[in-house]
Parts: C-alpha cells; sequence; structure tokens
C-alpha cells in the first residue's frame, strides 16, 4: 500500500486545514507541469495544471476579467458562480487535480472548475460489434460514458452514487442504480465494496471488478462487463447495478450469473425466434469449445469402436503419419490456435492479417502433409476456435478457451470419463460462485422457469413481463404487453 | 440472502441420490427376484418407500422441523449418541465408497480394462471433496445440474420401440424367479431405491414454506417413473430369460444405440452416470459430515471433507472386483434398509418421551 495510517492521519489533519497559497504550493511542489502565476490587474495569484483544465474556458471566463479587475473588485467578484470558495486544503487539492484554478485573493481561496474534455469522443466499440442497434460504444472519459446512459434513462430516478478507487490514484467511479428498481441491499453491498479496496490504483473495470468478486481464484468472470450503452442501460432497467470508471471503456454490472454472458443486444434487435436460435448457437458454441477437441482426443485415445466404419478409414489413415500420440497432438494445435490468436491481437491490423494467412497456411495443409498433425484435428481445432469466438464477452471467451486446455488433458487420460470428469469439476466449481450473494448458475440452479425465457432463449416481448429474478428487484414487472 | 432449498431442488436431489449404480442391473433383479411382470411387484415396493418418507413426514411435523440430532439429544445422553452416531457415519461412509467404487469398476470393464481402477477411483474422489467442501445449497446447485445432465438419457428410450414387443411381458405375473419370493430378494430389489431416507438430514434447511416432503415425494415418484421405464424397456426389449442372465441389462440396451455419425453410444452415454453415483456418495458423506460435526462441534464443516473423502477412498481399496463390491452393496444397501425404517419409528418415540419430559419438567 502506498498509504499508510501516518498518510491517512495526514489526511485527516489536511480536512480541517484552510487552504492558504503557501500550503496548496507546497502540496502541488515538485509538479512541473503545474502553473503558478500571478495576474497582472487584479494582482490574485493562481495554481493550476494546463494539462487537466480547459485553457480556452480559464483564459475567458477568470483571467481575462480578473487581469481587468482591480485588487479591491477581487472578492467581490469571485464571490459567486461560476467561482467557489475552497474550505479546506484537502478538497482544494483534490479540486485542482479535478481541473479546477486555485485563484489566490488575499487570505481568501476560490475555485474555478474548468475541466478539460480529454480522450476520444464516443465511437463504435471495436470489441463488441453489432450488426443492428445502436453503434455507440462507450469511451475513457466517464462524463461521455454517463452522459450517455442518462441520454437513454432520462429520469431522476437514475441515481448516481460517486465514489473513489485507488489510495493514490483516486480514480473516479460513478455507480449507477434506478431508484426503485434495483435491489438497495445490493446497492450498499457493492458500494461498500468498492470503497473497502485498498490498493495504489485501479487502471480499468475489468481490473476493479477482481478486486470485489467473491471468488478471486475462479476462472470464470463474476461481473458482466461490456462496452455498450444499450447493454447497461438494459441491465439498469432489468434492476441491476452499474458501475463506470473514469479511463476504462469497460462498464460493468451486477448481479450477474452464467448464462448472462451468451447474451447479446442484438437479440433483442432481431425478431424473438432469431434471437432464440442466436442464443443457442451460442450456448453450442460453449459446448463445442469446452469439449469438441477434447473428445476428438478422447475417441482416437481410448474409444475408436465410437467411430463409424466409414470415417474411421480416412481417420486412421490421417492418424497414421503422425508420430504424437492423439493428447500431444492436440495440445500442439491448439496452443499454435492461441498463438495465432495472441500474436493478431498484439499486432497492428495490417500486419495482424499476414499472421492470418501463415496461420492459414501453416496449421492448414503443410501441417497435415509434414505428418505433424491429422487433418480431422485440424477441422476440430478450427471449430473450437471459431466457436469460442461465438461467446459475445470475450473475458468469458478467454476463460472458456483455457477450461479446455484442462478438458483435453482429462480426456487424454481418462478418455470419455475424463471429459465428464472434467465437466463435473466445471459444474461443481460453478454451484460455489455468487455474485453479491447470488447464484451464478440462475436460472438453472436456483431454477427459475420464468427468467428461463431471457437467459436460454431470447423469449418474445409479451413474454419477458417479469424483471430477472436475480435482480431482486422491489418492482417486479417490466411490461404490461398484451398478446 | 441465502438461498432457501425449496421442493423442487429437493425432488432432484431425492432423484439423484437414488439413482446409483444399482440401476444397472434393476431389470435382472426384478426378473431373478420378482419374475414375470416384475414392474408391478417393483410399483409395490416403491410404495413401501413411499410409506417410510410418509414416516420421516411424520417426524418432520411431530419434531416441528427440529434436525434428528436435536430430537435424538433432548433424550438420549451422548454417551449412548456418539457410538450410534460413528456408526452411522461408517455406515454412510461405506455406501458411498461402495456406490462409487461399484461404478468404477463397471466402467473399467468396460473401457479401461488394463488400468487401475482406484486411480479412476482417486479422481472420483477428487470430486467427492471438491463437493463435499460446499455448503448443501451449493451441493443442490450442483446435483440440479447433474440432474439435467442425466435426465436427458430418458431420450434414448424411443429408440428402443421398434425392436420392442410387448408380447415379450407374458401374462403371467410373478412367475420364473431363480429362489422363489423371499425377503432378501425382495430387499436386493429395494435397495435401488435407498437414499431417500437422507431426507431426515434436510430439515434444518427447509421451513413449512419450502415443501420439503413434496419434493421428497415428488423425487420419488419421478426416479419410480425412471426405474419402471428402464425395466419396461429392458423387458419387452430382451426376452424374460435373457434379462435374468445378463449382468448390466440396461448397459446391453445402450450398447444396442447405433447412429449414422456415431456407434458404441453406451461409450459416451455411461459416464453421465457419474454423476449420479456422484450425487450419492457426496450425500451420504454429507449425512455423515453432519453426524461428525455433532461430535466434533468446534469443527468447521468445510475441514470434514479432506478427511472424510480420504476415508471414502479408503474404503473403495475393499473391493478390488465388481463380485465384491456388489456383496458388499448388498450388504451396506440391507443395513441402511433397516436404518431407514428404524430411525423414524425411533424418532417418533423420542419426540413423544421428549415431549412428555418437557411437559413434566413445565408442570414441576
Amino acid at each position: 500500500m502506498a498509504d499508510g495510517k501516518g498518510n491517512d492521519a495526514g489526511a485527516n489533519a489536511a480536512e480541517k486545514t484552510k487552504p492558504t497559497l503557501a500550503l496548496v504550493a507546497e502540496s502541488v511542489k515538485g509538479c512541473a507541469d503545474c502553473l503558478h502565476e500571478k495576474l497582472a490587474g487584479s494582482g490574485a495569484e493562481l495554481i493550476y495544471f494546463p494539462t487537466l483544465v480547459d485553457l480556452d474556458c480559464l483564459q475567458r471566463d477568470l483571467i481575462r476579467p480578473l487581469s481587468q479587475a482591480s485588487p479591491e473588485q477581487l472578492n467581490s467578484l469571485l464571490s459567486g458562480a461560476p467561482y467557489r470558495t475552497a474550505t479546506d486544503l484537502k478538497s482544494c487539492a483534490k479540486s485542482i487535480m479535478d481541473g479546477a484554478a486555485a485563484v489566490f485573493a488575499g487570505q481568501d481561496v476560490y475555485l474555478f472548475d474548468a475541466p478539460k474534455s480529454t480522450g476520444r469522443k464516443i465511437e463504435q466499440s471495436e470489441t463488441e460489434t453489432i450488426i443492428t442497434g445502436p453503434h455507440d460504444g462507450f469511451v475513457e472519459a466517464l462524463e461521455e460514458n454517463l452522459g450517455v446512459i442518462r441520454k437513454r434513462i432520462r429520469s431522476p430516478k437514475l441515481k448516481s452514487v460517486a465514489l473513489e478507487v485507488g489510495e493514490v490514484a483516486k480514480t473516479r467511479a460513478i455507480l449507477l442504480y434506478v431508484e426503485g428498481l434495483a435491489n438497495e441491499q445490493f446497492v450498499t453491498m457493492l458500494t461498500d465494496r468498492i470503497q473497502d479496496i485498498e490498493i495504489d490504483g485501479v487502471s480499468d473495470a475489468n481490473m476493479l471488478v477482481q478486486l470485489i468478486d467473491e471468488n478471486p481464484n475462479s476462472l470464470f468472470p463474476q461481473y458482466l462487463t461490456t462496452e455498450r450503452p444499450d447493454a447497461v442501460v438494459s441491465k439498469l432497467l432489468g434492476g441491476r447495478i452499474a458501475v463506470i470508471l473514469d479511463g476504462s471503456p469497460s462498464v460493468f454490472s451486477a448481479p450477474t450469473a452464467f448464462l448472462e454472458f451468451f447474451s447479446s443486444p442484438d437479440d433483442y434487435y432481431q425478431r424473438w425466434p432469431i434471437g432464440t436460435a442466436l442464443r443457442i448457437l451460442r450456448l453450442i458454441g460453449f459446448l463445442i469449445t469446452i469439449c469438441f477437441t477434447a473428445f476428438y482426443v478422447s475417441v482416437t485415445t481410448f474409444h475408436y469402436e465410437m467411430i463409424p466404419h466409414t470415417m474411421l478409414l480416412n481417420l486412421a489413415e490421417s492418424r497414421s503419419r503422425v508420430p504424437f500420440p492423439p493428447l500431444i497432438e492436440a495440445l500442439l494445435m491448439e496452443t499454435t490456435i492461441e498463438l495465432l490468436r495472441e500474436a493478431g491481437a498484439r499486432l497492428p491490423t495490417k500486419i495482424g492479417q499476414t499472421i492470418g494467412i501463415v496461420g492459414g497456411i501453416v496449421i492448414g495443409q503443410a501441417a497435415v502433409q509434414a505428418g505433424f498433425t491429422s487433418n480431422i484435428l485440424i477441422i476440430a481445432v478450427a471449430i473450437s476456435a471459431i466457436a469460442s469466438f461465438v461467446i459475445p464477452s470475450y473475458i468469458m471467451s478467454a476463460s472458456l478457451r483455457l477450461i479446455r486446455f484442462g478438458l483435453i488433458v482429462l480426456a487424454g487420460i481418462l478418455g470419455n470419463l475424463g471429459l465428464i470428469f472434467g465437466i463435473g469439476f466445471l459444474v461443481v466449481h460453478m454451484a460455489g460462485v455468487t455474485n453479491l450473494g447470488t447464484s451464478y448458475l440462475t436460472p438453472i440452479a436456483p431454477a427459475k422457469f420464468m427468467d428461463i425465457l431471457d437467459t436460454l432463449v431470447r423469449g418474445p416481448f409479451w413474454a419477458l413481463k417479469k424483471r430477472p429474478s436475480l435482480s431482486r428487484s422491489p418492482n417486479k414487472t417490466r411490461a404490461k404487453i398484451k398478446r | 440472502m441465502k438461498e432457501k432449498l425449496n421442493g423442487f431442488h429437493v425432488a432432484l436431489l431425492i432423484f439423484m441420490i437414488e439413482l446409483d449404480v444399482t440401476v444397472f442391473m434393476l431389470p435382472r433383479m426384478v426378473a431373478v427376484q420378482i419374475g414375470t411382470n416384475g414392474w408391478l411387484g417393483f410399483l409395490g415396493l416403491s410404495l413401501i418407500a413411499a410409506f417410510n418418507i410418509w414416516l420421516y413426514r411424520l417426524v418432520y411435523r411431530a419434531g416441528q422441523g427440529r434436525s434428528v440430532f436435536d430430537i435424538s439429544e433432548a433424550v438420549l445422553p451422548k454417551i449412548v449418541l456418539y457410538p450410534l452416531y460413528a456408526s452411522l457415519s461408517l455406515l454412510w461412509l461405506g455406501i458411498g465408497a461402495f456406490a462409487g467404487k461399484s461404478f468404477v469398476l463397471v466402467f473399467q470393464t468396460l473401457s479401461f480394462q488394463t488400468s487401475p481402477p482406484m486411480q479412476i477411483f482417486a479422481v472420483y474422489c477428487l470430486l467427492v471433496y471438491a463437493l463435499l467442501a460446499k455448503d448443501l445449497y451449493s451441493i443442490v446447485k450442483a446435483s440440479t445440474v447433474f440432474f439435467l445432465l442425466s435426465i436427458w438419457m430418458l431420450v434414448l428410450a424411443p429408440y428402443f420401440f421398434k425392436d420392442w414387443s410387448i408380447h415379450r411381458f407374458t401374462a403371467f405375473f410373478f412367475h420364473g424367479t431363480e429362489n422363489g419370493h423371499s425377503l432378501s430378494g425382495m430387499l436386493d430389489v429395494y435397495a435401488v431405491f435407498i437414499g431417500y431416507e437422507l431426507c431426515v438430514f434436510l430439515f434444518p434447511f427447509s421451513d413449512a414454506k419450502t415443501k420439503l416432503f413434496k419434493g421428497v415425494f415428488a423425487g420419488h415418484a419421478i426416479i419410480t417413473a425412471t426405474y419402471l421405464l428402464t425395466i419396461l424397456v429392458s423387458f419387452g426389449f430382451f426376452s424374460f430369460e435373457e434379462v435374468k442372465i445378463l449382468q448390466f441389462p440396461l448397459i446391453h440396451t445402450l450398447e444396442y444405440i447405433e447412429m449414422p455419425f456415431i456407434n458404441r453410444v453406451e461409450n459416451l452415454v455411461f459416464p453421465f452416470f457419474l454423476f449420479s453415483n456422484l450425487v450419492t456418495t457426496v450425500m451420504f458423506a454429507f449425512a455423515a459430515r453432519s453426524a461428525l460435526g455433532r461430535m466434533l462441534p468446534g469443527v468447521e464443516a468445510k475441514r470434514f471433507a479432506l478427511p472424510l473423502a480420504a476415508a471414502v477412498f479408503a474404503l473403495g481399496f475393499l473391493p478390488s472386483v465388481f463380485r465384491e463390491a456388489a456383496a458388499l452393496i448388498r450388504l451396506t444397501y440391507f443395513t441402511e434398509t433397516c436404518v431407514a425404517f428404524i430411525l423414524p419409528l425411533l424418532l417418533l418415540i423420542l419426540i413423544k418421551i421428549g415431549g412428555k419430559t418437557s411437559k413434566e419438567a413445565s408442570s414441576r
């Protein structure tokens, strides 16, 4: 920890200390980018960070009027909006760091808020692209993200709680919920958890969620993070809580269950049978991702009798040239695919395409011809990889890809039984995972039949009348649509 | 914000506890011990089990939902109860271990003839440990998913309709048994129901709203229907005499299934029985954990998981071939059947004595 008890005591003292020019100047001492200047006309002194303030605004609304004023006019000029009086040293220093300019007029200290809007403007999310529906995605600026949500829920019932994360970085976070729809206990629980984090700094929402989840050693993500405002709005209206972290384009919502990671906002923009088919397709993708290569290993190692005669000849012929046992062969190929994926993700887009071509040739025909692998395994590995990308959440997809390796090893040791053992371990693990005290396996266990209509399938809107039971909303009715 | 153990999940849990390795032999047992049209006699045995469940319901009502330990300890001294708890714990661990080991031995016979069964059983015990280290709510959640991963097998039943014939049932009832009808023979068949009595350990996790016994009865009804389907499929698919000589008629029926893209489906289907056997082992170990927890109240429940899983593993060394495992299953299941009937009667007597004692105390 960067801050110890001594610093806490210092912070408490700072809360009571009246700010003076000397004290504020001392607190920003050593910051080369901090500007301390004295205005000509009025003689007022300013302390601010040019990198954090909107210089045009500062020039127009602060520097110019104060330069033209006399020292006698200074206090009357600064006494009303948009200027405010700094009451203590701590809040004064914090305001400067938030983009305010501190104005020193005699013994009094005033603050002028002119935060600079930095970073990119709202644009499409690169990790969660959709075909139909709104294309805007969150960006790194908290205000921008909050704005797009407020624009969509134009109600004062959308409440926001301002929080700070990181003892040193003091990153701003906003917890959002709709009053009357969200469970107040969950709001308190999540607020407390975020406030209790003791760490120097948090750079992304995906990092923040790992500091507040109940099962930190689990492979599975326990909070749903998204870059899509429409997804967050849907969660908020479902009675859930969302948290925006400044500097992160991901917003997370809670409580969350496993099956939520398989739904995408476009499911609601399609006709419901199509949306349902897509959800089922993703669940099939999930099964293929974790089991298909493992099943290949199991069958080719222990259960050759399961392969139909016609296919057996091709497989035997292809396998006969491979010097490795199926387990090693599969692990090699899966690792190669992961290497390609990781290289593709790290490289610039233009070079990334080259990796795709090289990978396609290397793990395609050349690997088979060299006797490095069988062509059926290539099909299995490729289908598994494609299936993993069907899952809308990248974090969940990455978890499942890692789990696949475990199942491959178990299948290589114990065949089909090993595969089933692996699934057993997964289920047992997931049964113990909770999110804000709710079951990760909802709506399967505990079984909530109405929720199944909006998780395993995407039911028609007239059937989705209740809010998800997972949110434990005090207002359960979501819609009153007649058929 | 704890989840409640509602009736629906109790039903699935009871189903999963009752479904274990004995189902593989069930049609043969019914044919050998009850005879032709044994399914009817099997239904009679299911009703006896339902009566036994009703006795537990009486205990639940008379004891006002108190746990079995609270009822006993209110009347009997700990010096009498603790040896009983220890003996029952050993019995329950034995049942869990032998059911699990039998499953492993059957699988070994099918697919891993050269592998040491204890290695496979060690993985099984790891899974037992992983589940036993969790609280009952998590065990029930896992068993709900395991139920879904097991119940789909019923979809395979229509596959046999083409070669299934009602003529194989004959018009005679209860003929053709090997040694006539005997109590031990009936107990052999009755053993498939063993597991419902563990509902007694669910008392502290339920209240009037959760409809515990509706769930127990429903679970028993679903498992009876499933067993009945298994018996009817085997009796109508094989001849009566053939069912009598097949060691595992259920597995033999699965062997018949052949699909265009996959052969020998039993290799894929059979491992799914792991889940029901696992729930059986875990819930009997959970019963042992509850009893031992009563004897050692200072020890956290999770701390029992490792020694209990190790005990299950150690007991697994006793049978080395399926014949030995089957004999041990027979012995332990017979004992457990006796326990299943004696326990509610004993508890009812204790509740009555406990009630009188408290009345006398209050009148004094």
